[in-house]
């Protein structure tokens, strides 16, 4: 007899396609053998990773067809089983697995795909939360809005690709009406974002990218801007901030008040 | 505030009076309609895997190579060697 641990290490085992004649042994079999029983745990528990994953990443099924996909789903089941059980929260190793998955090579722009279809789901799934306003900084002194560090909404991500990953998620799409994209379009940035009832991304031009990156990194608004407008002398400050406070981009301010 | 601080800070400003800016950029997102309208209940999954439940273990696809899908709409850079 198996001690608890020793059961779920088989199992563990099993589910990854190992065969485990002590597993088999404290398996109760009668009309069913112990051995098609467990293949039949085995088997369900691939079909449903493979559609959670399916579901988590659609974009690159889409770019890839169902039957690849599942080739590489299940590559990566074999690595990689869930370590808690929220299905929506399994598969934040695939971008890295597709980076490296031979039968994808001749796709370079897939991983990003990947990365992109995964910041949707964490965005899709993140708490709702106020976001900053342009009249929650109206009155505030000039001097202190240099200064101020906004953070991003929850949820959110900034994802830089060499590729058009904007365009490529367009062309993606069920009933798409772009015709081709030419990876030569890229480099794209986008910023994913919560939204009340779903998630979305939006892209950024060359200064927004850097103006928000400096934020990231825990720059102040101001040295923000003046980052933007060392790479662009013409840049003008209020157009980037204005369009990511139109975005809603930043969560709302901790009240001192 | 040295004038480049203050030139930086006043152009910051200026973003808080910027009319209906709104309506215009959240017209520049793209909305992943796609990811509300899929369920991330297993229950769904394993409602169709039991259906046709299998003793064998579904054969992997391993020799499915060669991708088919909206792959062939991108086209041109780089490629590497596969």
């Amino acid at each position: 007899m198996l001690e608890l641990r020793e059961l779920q290490g088989a199992f563990a085992a099993h589910l990854k396609g190992e065969d485990r004649p002590d597993l088999t042994e404290a398996v109760v079999g009668d009309t069913i053998s112990a051995a098609a029983r467990l293949r039949i745990h085995r088997h369900h528990v691939g079909q449903s990773l493979v559609g959670a994953l399916a579901s988590t990443f659609p974009t690159v099924q889409a770019i890839v067809g169902e039957a690849f996909f599942r080739a590489l789903a299940e590559g990566f089941i074999l690595r990689e089983l869930p370590a808690q059980p929220v299905l929506a929260e399994y598969g934040a190793g695939l971008p890295a697995y597709v980076s490296e998955y031979g039968p994808a090579a001749a796709l370079p722009y897939l991983a990003d795909m990947a990365q992109l279809d995964w910041a949707l789901n964490l965005a899709f799934h993140a708490p709702l939360e106020d976001r900053l306003t342009a009249s929650g900084l109206a009155g505030l002194p000039a001097e202190r809005l240099f200064d101020l560090k906004p953070a991003l909404a929850a949820g959110s991500t900034l994802l830089r690709s060499p590729y058009p990953i904007d365009r490529i998620w367009h062309a993606s799409q069920p009933g798409a009406t772009v015709g081709t994209v030419s990876l030569e379009e890229g480099p794209a940035s986008v910023l994913i974002l919560r939204r009340p009832d779903d998630a979305a991304f939006a892209s950024l031009d060359t200064v927004e990218e850097i103006f928000l990156a400096a934020l990231v990194e825990g720059s102040s608004l101001g040295e923000a801007a003046e980052a933007a407008v060392s790479v662009e002398p013409a840049v003008d400050p209020s157009r980037i901030l204005g369009r990511l406070l139109a975005l809603e981009a930043f969560a709302a301010l901790q009240h001192s008040s | 505030m040295n004038p480049t601080r203050v030139a930086i800070a006043s152009a910051l400003a200026a973003a808080l009076v910027l009319p209906a800016a709104t309506s215009q950029a959240q017209g520049n997102m793209e909305k992943c309609y796609g990811i509300a309208k899929a369920g991330k209940n297993d229950c769904q999954t394993a409602k169709s895997s039991c259906a046709g439940t299998s003793k064998k273990d579904a054969q992997a696809d391993a020799w499915v190579s060669v991708p088919k899908g909206a792959c062939e709409k991108i086209v041109g850079g780089k490629l590497t060697a596969g």
